[in-house]
């Protein structure tokens, strides 16, 4: 009787952590972030198409393994010198197994291209524009034009980080560049992430589509406190986006 | 031995064509000049076989139908038991590479060492 | 029924240490590469539990920052440079002549030499680990521009390094140049090119490979040395260089390179399955012609590691990539087909090609994933990608690599491994191996970059570490177990004879371990498996 009490303990445990890997799946995401700009609503979607593709297909492959390993099984009775069926191949099957994952992978192309030329597009006129320079440890943001900058404080542990405040809904034209070696800006909430290099700069395009805090990391190794170059991002709503703005641009001009 | 040449003009016309594709869609120099030099190898090894590696004579290995006899006789050449060289060799690279970042003074030593090697080599090669 | 027999029974000899070192037979040299790497491979294991350590929980702090970078550092070094490659070659050494029926590799004494390169270049690369006082080479085995320019990581440790890989380079290309020589040469009378098992097939691959692209490769290191010690500044934007033409010369060696690594042990997979299935190879033709498509094509996508840096054009890279996946699955389909209708043997060899076609499968497909570059923009350096290739080249090169163990340590040495104790090896470093990766893949989708030294609490990545090192530990526990296994089988001394295993390829023909050529008498060669032939002459073609 007490074995199968803790049995059924057990399985209670684990049921909360199954069933919240299996949440992900049956809610969509297959564990990605849903993308809090429009550009990365893009990318979720076609992470999606690239996961439920994916499932068929290791579906099917799994399938074809676990048949023939339970299905051709020497079994013990059998005499252990028994041959399979000797063919060599089936060139019509050959070529349907080449023709189909050509067919597929075509497809994912198109899908990624297109997704791509969107997630890269500029727009002629950014509502806001900020300057984003990466440095061993830290980053810069500077709204040019405002008279505003963020700066990182010194870092060696996990800090809070610098914050980009950014508008709801409109396109902020982030332009990205390094102080000294390759750093790279990630939101993983964005989905999109981009390489900071010294002597070049980057233009890309981001559009909120949701209020919150974002976490945001560097995503290139560029030496010893790489990992503690956190900053974040914050987005809100336009008027208090002005007010933030305003409120930083007079306490600098006071400093 | 034609399949291996088929195969390496394959190759080089890969590396050929796709580095074509790649200057025009891209215009960027130093993929380019990567992928057309890769072709290069194929085609010198394509152009070795047809010239000396026997394609148009076909050997025994070749040939389907050959039987083990075909080959008895043939001198495939000599296979040395053991050598000390190749460990002077290394010796002496490291030797020469420790020197380009400990101190040029060793880099005597480390080309000394390999020459010996080398030399060494190739005498035990003339046995 | 009689078999003719193709060698006689040596008295078995000691090898003494001597011998072993300056051998150049090819048995010998394939021996002392797999021994060495492997060696390796517990080094770079060892590497690996320390970062595991560090990564169980947040508040962890089991090493400091820098020693933990020069941790990843030489871990990857070691494993894809010292362990994996050279293993493959190893084995390659050590089965090329017996699976083409030649005496020996065309030139025995390069063989030699390109095994104390590979043995130099190890010693170099973990000196660099540790070389100087402000801590060794903490750059990762990317060793991107300009942090590893001199004034970003001015110790001598990456120096070391670069020199390390430079005769690493060296020894891959004069292996390259033997393998290309003995296949296309040295084959017995018989032994077309279409009837080469598929090991040798896919090592010729992997050779030609390794000849094209690791010149590149030293180019781009020489270059680096040069900027670093002698005043250049190539990548160096300050001196109006370009970081970015450093990536192009590495990944155009880093991509083939991971061919280079998985080539030789799609090899072995290829040689297990039919034995244990009982079957021939299903669509020979196609799994040749997809490995020669699967090397070519792995020219053309390096930079699909470059999406992120906005330099290259993507769509390019992401077409090839996503077409490397099309002769990938032909071989996936060969594999399967080959143990339909066939009677299958669970022997250990076949457990671990087994779990290397699950877990492959999974690398396979989250790699078609990261080749769509708008993904990668989300999962490029995080821990989706490590989780990615850990499948690809642990779940895969390495259960291919133990498969291979398993499967021609008895021709190597005459004896038996312990078949309780290798079922044993196979469930825990399958259960350890999943267990370790399968949460990385969490990790990166929820944004935890790689080279991440520790991680803030409670944002969702404790759980999955903490899960990962317990999954090394189980790991760990594998290969304990492996190496017992080896040294119980090596006691205990179970006779293997010719053929444990009623095998295809030549190397079955012959005494186990071969004599000194290789083969008294050779057999008729009338198909891709002789010694199958000779068992069975009335199903011979």
């Amino acid at each position: 009787m007490r074995r199968a009490v803790r049995a059924v303990r057990v399985r209670r445990r684990a049921a909360p952590a199954a069933l919240a890997f299996l949440g992900t799946a049956c809610s969509g995401s297959f564990g990605m972030p849903r993308g809090a700009t429009e550009q990365g609503a893009d990318i979720f979607r076609l992470w999606q198409i690239f996961f439920v593709t994916a499932i068929p297909v290791a579906g099917v492959v799994y399938g074809l393994i676990f048949w023939s390993v339970f299905r051709y099984r020497r079994r013990r009775s059998e005499d252990p010198d028994a041959l399979g069926s000797q063919f060599r191949g089936n060139h019509r099957l050959e070529v349907v197994y080449m023709g189909i994952p050509i067919l597929i992978v075509i497809g994912l192309f198109a899908a990624s291209a297109a997704v791509e030329v969107r997630v890269d597009r500029v727009s002629s006129d950014p509502a806001v524009v900020v300057n984003v320079e990466a440095y061993q440890w830290g980053w810069r943001f500077t709204y040019p034009g405002q008279g505003v900058t963020v700066v990182s404080p010194p870092s060696g542990e996990f800090v809070a980080g610098p914050q980009m405040v950014l508008p709801l809904g409109q396109t902020t034209r982030i332009v990205l560049t390094s102080n000294d070696v390759i750093h790279a800006f990630w939101v993983p909430d964005f989905l999109y992430k981009h390489d900071a290099i010294p002597g070049r700069t980057f233009a890309f395009d981001i559009a909120p589509t949701r209020t919150g805090t974002f976490y945001g990391e560097c995503a290139e190794f560029c030496g010893l406190n790489h990992a503690y170059m956190t900053f974040s991002v914050r987005v809100v709503q336009p008027a208090e986006f002005a007010m933030w703005l305003e409120q930083l641009r007079a306490g600098q001009a006071a400093a | 031995m034609r399949t291996t040449v088929w195969m390496m003009l394959a190759l080089f016309a890969f590396g050929a064509i796709s580095g074509t594709i790649y200057w025009f869609v891209t215009y960027e120099p130093a993929g380019t000049l990567l992928l057309w030099s890769f072709s290069l190898m194929p085609l010198i090894v394509a152009g070795y076989l047809v010239l000396h590696g026997g394609v148009r004579v076909g050997t025994p290995a070749d040939d389907p139908e050959a039987t083990p006899d075909r080959a008895a006789g043939q001198e495939l050449g000599t296979f040395p038991a053991a050598s000390t060289w190749p460990v002077v060799l290394v010796l002496g690279s490291i030797t020469v590479g420790a020197s380009l970042v400990y101190g040029l003074l060793l880099l005597p030593v480390g080309l000394g060492v390999m020459a010996l090697a080398v030399l060494g080599l190739m005498r035990e090669s003339r046995d | 029924m009689e078999r003719p027999v193709a060698a006689q029974p040596e008295p078995p000899h000691r090898v003494g240490p001597v011998e072993r070192l300056t051998s150049t037979d090819h048995k010998n040299v394939g021996i002392l590469y797999c021994v060495t790497a492997f060696g390796f491979f517990l080094v770079g294991g060892a590497l690996a539990g320390l970062m595991r350590v560090e990564l169980t929980e947040p508040a962890r702090q089991v090493v400091s920052t820098q020693a933990y970078n020069t941790l990843f550092t030489i871990h990857g070094t070691v494993m894809i440079f010292l362990f994996v490659a050279p293993f493959g070659i190893g084995l390659a050494n050590y089965l090329i002549p017996l699976q083409i029926g030649a005496p020996d590799m065309a030139f025995p004494r390069l063989n030699l030499t390109s095994y104390w390169f590979f043995a130099g270049a190890g010693l170099l690369i973990l000196l660099s680990g540790v070389a100087s006082a402000s801590g060794g080479a903490a750059m990762g085995w990317t060793a991107y521009t300009p942090l590893s320019e001199l004034r970003y990581s001015p110790g001598v440790g990456l120096d070391l390094w670069i020199l390390g890989i430079v005769l690493v380079a060296i020894s891959n290309v004069m292996g390259g140049v033997n393998i290309l020589t003995t296949v296309f040469l040295m084959r017995a009378p018989g032994m077309t090119m279409w009837r080469l098992p598929i090991f040798t097939w896919n090592m010729v691959v992997t050779a030609i490979l390794g000849l094209v692209a690791f010149p590149p490769a030293v180019a781009a290191f020489a270059l680096l040395f040069i900027d670093r010690r002698l005043g250049g500044h190539a990548f160096d934007p300050l001196g109006g260089g370009d970081p970015a033409l450093y990536q192009h010369l590495f990944w155009f060696l880093g991509h083939p390179e991971v061919y280079i690594l998985i080539l030789p042990f799609f090899g072995i997979i290829t040689e297990v399955i039919p034995v244990f299935s009982r079957k021939p190879l299903f669509g020979y033709l196609g799994i040749v012609l997809a490995t020669i498509a699967i090397g070519a094509l792995s020219m053309g996508v390096w930079a699909h590691h470059m999406f992120t840096t906005g330099v290259v054009n993507n769509p390019f890279f992401s077409a090839m990539s996503l077409l490397i996946a099309v002769p990938t699955g032909v071989k996936f389909f060969a594999w399967t087909g080959t143990m339909w209708r066939g009677k299958i043997h669970f022997t250990v060899p076949m457990l671990f090609a087994l779990a290397f076609l699950l877990n492959f499968l999974i690398g396979g497909v989250t790699g078609v994933m990261l080749a769509s570059a708008p993904i990668d923009f989300h999962m490029n350096d995080s821990y989706f990608v490590v989780a990615h290739f850990h499948y690809t080249i642990m779940g895969g090169s390495v259960f291919a690599i133990f498969a291979g163990i398993y499967f021609w340590f008895p021709k190597m040495t005459g004896v038996m491994l312990r078949e309780r104790l290798g079922r044993v090896v196979a469930a825990l470093l399958f259960v350890g191996f999943n267990l370790t990766f399968w949460p990385q893949f969490v990790l990166g989708l929820r944004g935890f970059p790689r080279r991440y030294v520790s991680y803030p609490a409670d944002i969702g990545f404790d759980t999955p570490n903490l899960v990962s090192t317990i999954g090394y530990a189980v790991l760990f526990a594998g290969v304990v177990v492996f190496l017992a296994d080896v040294a119980v089988s090596l006691w205990r001394r179970v006779p293997a004879g010719d053929d444990p295993w009623d095998a295809n390829s030549l190397e079955w023909v012959t005494t186990s371990p071969p004599p000194e050529h290789n083969f008294d008498a050779l057999p008729q060669i009338r198909s891709e498996r002789p010694a199958f032939d000779l068992r069975h002459p009335e199903l011979a073609p």
